[in-house]
């Protein structure tokens, strides 16, 4: 039976709490209106013990501890919190994005081992990780930037090929749903072939850098998804015409680039805590499976194929919107399960991706 | 031409000597390597640990340590089997092609192309075994349907088929060849490249790895500068410098918005630019930087026929940075003689530029630089791409047969074409190597240009990996193959620095 020899006022000779009292069972419990348990030094010693005796934090459970510590009083509710504290206080950065951190550190163990610098504090190697993780915050940053260029340049492009096309050759009219930034917006264009691409890459850029809280998530799972339905449905397919009025490619190649996303990317967003992992699976699940319909045959626009299955595109892109915004947390490139079943198309539902996913830092 | 024998003749022959994978008919002949000793399914898995991957397969067969012990093909690739079946008559095999017929098909696929490869250039060769060897994959293939492997071997089989015509003596003067292959890609309808162009964008991250990677060095480089000039050995549709652009205008170190030049090499005759002429890639970058409100002007160096570059021909200002951007073997690009890189590179050593960012193809190991050797070497890196683009688009094979067709296939010809010119008489090196022997110095890549690159392959595919070979070079590569490599240099005297 756990004793409990100290008395409440010298408890609280160090802490600012109100009155602790010492009930019946030995344990110490406050007084205020949510009782708390203190975990003493004896008390946690005694937690210490029984953790070690189960084989340590991560094979005991609060069920487990509790009996073996045989403590009254003892609820599994204290022994979880404590617990969980207990294993979070094993890993001192667990706040932060396991890989970044590991990556940080790995850079600066081998930067200090390199040069011989081994006597470093604690401190220095944490503000050393902490710069590392905003440069990587930064050149994701640039990255996204960069790659929108590209992007918008490819489109005047493409444009320029329309236009010629439309000039020079028999037009096909076709029709175009396009969803990005919210709006549907039908459309008719007089190009063929290039729509599905030119979309797919930007729509792929979109799903980047899209989201950093569940609404955003969903936000573009939508677009995404139709997206995919708008140009997976759309039976000439294409279309790049040159009067789209939709804010897509922002009218003939003039410009600004609709994907303009620096204003609206907040950096602190990206630092999301590291449940990203959960956040993945309403999308998952979700995964709209889109049966394209069959298109024609002889032209360019089939490129995308028509599979009534779950569309590749779909999850090839939902795959990088997941890892992309996954990847905002963990730039190191995860080669795990996932590259298995990628690999075999057969494999290709969510079920499986799911279970690449599910092991969230690789 | 008369067959001297038919394709179940082939069945017997005697390849003893070379480190062929062989297998046996399953007549119970007492050979070293019994395919029934071993099935194919069963290796296969253990070969790619239930990936099916065609370079994984042809990476073990080549690899001649034995490294990896799984790889039983390896091991059996170097017994010395004494007959080369490509058919399976047994009943028993019947049962796992049809459980792993593609992966069975593919291996034997790589068989075949291998065999032909020797036969059309080994110590024993044999043109009518060649061609016998060619008649039958061509049965096997094609270049729009079936598996990755089918439709690669298509193209290579295609390429082997032209030069087994060619090879009656016909080196270097059928310029057909040696530009761009039998497929010459200026043919193919502007349309078709472009919507390939962007395909391959969208599907992989080659492009965007060289230039962003090229693009970031600059960037650093010229952190204090004012003004910038650019030389471009193959600038093509300029897509490059849109993003330094954007870079440049947003910089929030040194002067801000500083002026850009950049000097494009036109080349003259031949070769039309399948995406779009340099004059047309100039007006459009000029537009581009107006939009941006970037300080731009576009200038052509016109090189001769031969494409020797004159440095002196370039106009240069002073206090400028001075920057040689050399793309080499990005999927799109077209293929361009080792004399005029050569050329290029040598004058851009004369000028001492303050920095040359350089991106080339990735060659593995070639063994005794034979054409066989090689041959499977440039099967093993084209399966590894066909395989990364696969995993891009998984279900569009339709959109990767395009980007095949109009890239990789004229390609895959072109640079067999010039293997088999040159094998044997030409030292094979890189341009980076090159670079280091004529006296450019290396340039560390940065950690945000490392990180840089792992962002953007992360947003592609786990297959992709990036190393650092070296500190001044970043190389991507498909699961285990190394394909693209882009490094960075100094000239050894540069006062600017």
């Amino acid at each position: 039976m756990f004793q409990h020899h100290k008395k409440p006022s010298s408890m609280n000779s160090h802490h600012d709490r109100p009155l602790c009292v010492q009930g019946d069972s030995g344990l110490v419990l406050t007084t205020d209106p949510k009782p708390r348990l203190r975990w003493t030094v004896e008390l946690h010693e005694r937690f210490v013990d029984a953790v070690t005796q189960l084989g340590g934090p991560d094979k005991a459970t609060p069920k487990t501890i509790m009996r073996v510590m045989g403590v009254k009083g003892l609820t599994l509710y204290h022994l979880k919190s404590h617990l969980q504290k207990f294993r979070l206080g094993k890993q001192p950065h667990k706040e932060f994005n396991d890989h970044s951190i590991k990556d940080g550190l790995d850079l600066q163990r081998n930067t200090a081992s390199s040069s011989g610098v081994i006597g470093r504090s604690m401190n220095e190697m944490q503000m050393e990780v902490q710069r590392r993780l905003h440069e990587q915050l930064e050149v994701q940053r640039h990255l996204q930037l960069r790659i929108e260029a590209q992007g918008k340049y490819m489109q005047s492009i493409l444009e320029k090929a329309c236009q010629t096309l439309a000039s020079g050759e028999t037009v096909t009219p076709a029709s175009f749903k396009g969803t990005i930034g919210n709006q549907a917006v039908p459309d008719v264009g007089t190009m063929k072939d290039f729509c599905p691409p030119l979309n797919f890459s930007q729509f792929q850029d979109l799903n980047l850098y899209g989201g950093d809280q569940i609404d955003h998530l969903q936000q573009n799972m939508d677009r995404q998804s139709s997206l995919d339905h708008g140009f997976m449905q759309s039976n000439d397919n294409i279309c790049l015409g040159k009067k789209r009025p939709s804010p897509y490619n922002g009218g003939s190649g003039t410009g600004k680039s609709p994907l303009m996303w620096s204003d609206d990317l907040r950096l602190q967003d990206l630092a999301t805590p590291p449940c990203i992992g959960p956040q993945d699976d309403p999308f998952k699940g979700d995964q709209i499976q889109i049966a394209p319909p069959s298109n024609d045959l002889d032209s360019i626009s089939d490129i995308y194929e028509t599979k009534p299955v779950l569309s590749g595109d779909a999850v090839s892109s939902e795959k990088k919107f997941e890892a992309s915004s996954a990847k905002l947390e963990r730039p190191s490139p995860r080669r795990t399960p996932i590259s298995t079943e990628r690999m075999n198309p057969a494999m290709m539902n969510t079920g499986g991706m799911q279970q690449g996913r599910n092991s969230p830092y690789g | 031409m008369a067959m001297a024998m038919d394709f179940d003749d082939f069945l017997h022959l005697d390849f003893s000597g070379y480190s062929s994978t062989t297998t046996t008919t399953t007549t119970g002949d007492d050979y070293a390597c019994n395919w029934n000793d071993w099935s194919p399914v069963v290796d296969w898995e253990a070969l790619s640990g239930g990936q099916d991957d065609f370079h994984d397969l042809i990476e073990s067969m080549m690899d001649d340590s034995g490294l990896n012990p799984n790889a039983r093909v390896a091991n059996i690739a170097h017994e010395p089997c004494n007959s080369v079946s490509t058919e399976t008559s047994s009943s028993s095999m019947a049962v796992d092609e049809e459980t792993n017929g593609e992966d069975f098909k593919g291996l034997r696929l790589v068989h075949l192309l291998m065999a032909a490869a020797e036969a059309l250039t080994g110590v024993n060769k044999s043109r009518e075994l060649a061609q016998v060897i060619l008649i039958r994959l061509k049965e096997l293939v094609s270049p729009n349907d079936g598996s990755n492997m089918e439709r690669l071997a298509a193209y290579f089989t295609d390429a082997l088929q032209g030069l087994l015509e060619g090879a009656g003596g016909v080196h270097g003067n059928n310029k057909h060849y040696t530009s761009n292959g039998p497929h010459h890609r200026d043919d193919h309808h502007h349309t078709d490249v472009l919507a390939a162009f962007q395909l391959l964008q969208d599907m992989s991250p080659y492009v965007k790895f060289g230039h962003f990677t090229a693009n970031q060095a600059i960037l650093e480089a010229v952190a204090n500068d004012r003004r910038v000039h650019i030389v471009d050995y193959d600038i093509m549709e300029g897509i490059q410098w849109a993003s330094l652009m954007q870079a440049l205008v947003s910089r929030k170190d040194g002067p801000p918005a500083p002026h850009l030049r950049i000097t494009a090499l036109s080349r003259g005759g031949s070769g039309r630019r399948s995406i779009s002429t340099v004059q047309e890639t100039g007006r459009r970058l000029v537009a581009f930087a107006a939009s941006i409100g970037q300080p731009f002007s576009f200038h052509q160096c016109r090189l001769d026929s031969d494409e020797t570059f004159k440095a002196s021909a370039l106009k240069l200002v002073r206090g400028e940075a001075l920057i040689i951007n050399c793309m080499l073997h990005l999927p799109h690009f077209s293929y361009r003689a080792p004399d005029s890189i050569a050329s290029f590179l040598s004058g851009a050593k004369t000028l001492n530029p303050r920095l040359v960012t350089l991106v080339e193809e990735e060659t593995g190991p070639i063994g005794d630089g034979g054409f066989v050797s090689r041959f499977m070497d440039s099967l093993h890196h084209y399966s590894a791409v066909y395989d990364s683009l696969e995993a891009g688009f998984p279900m569009q094979s339709r959109a990767r047969a395009l980007v095949e067709r109009v890239f990789l296939g004229p390609r895959i010809s072109g640079s067999l074409a010039r293997i088999y010119r040159t094998c044997g008489e030409e030292e094979v090196y890189s341009w980076g190597d090159w670079l280091g022997v004529v006296g450019f110095k290396p340039v560390n890549i940065s950690f945000a240009n490392h990180c840089q690159a792992k962002l953007l392959l992360g947003l592609f595919n786990d297959g992709y990996r990036v190393e650092e070979l070296a500190n001044n070079r970043l190389v991507l590569g498909w699961k285990s193959r190394r394909l693209l490599s882009a490094s960075v240099w100094t000239s050894s005297f540069d006062s600017n620095l």
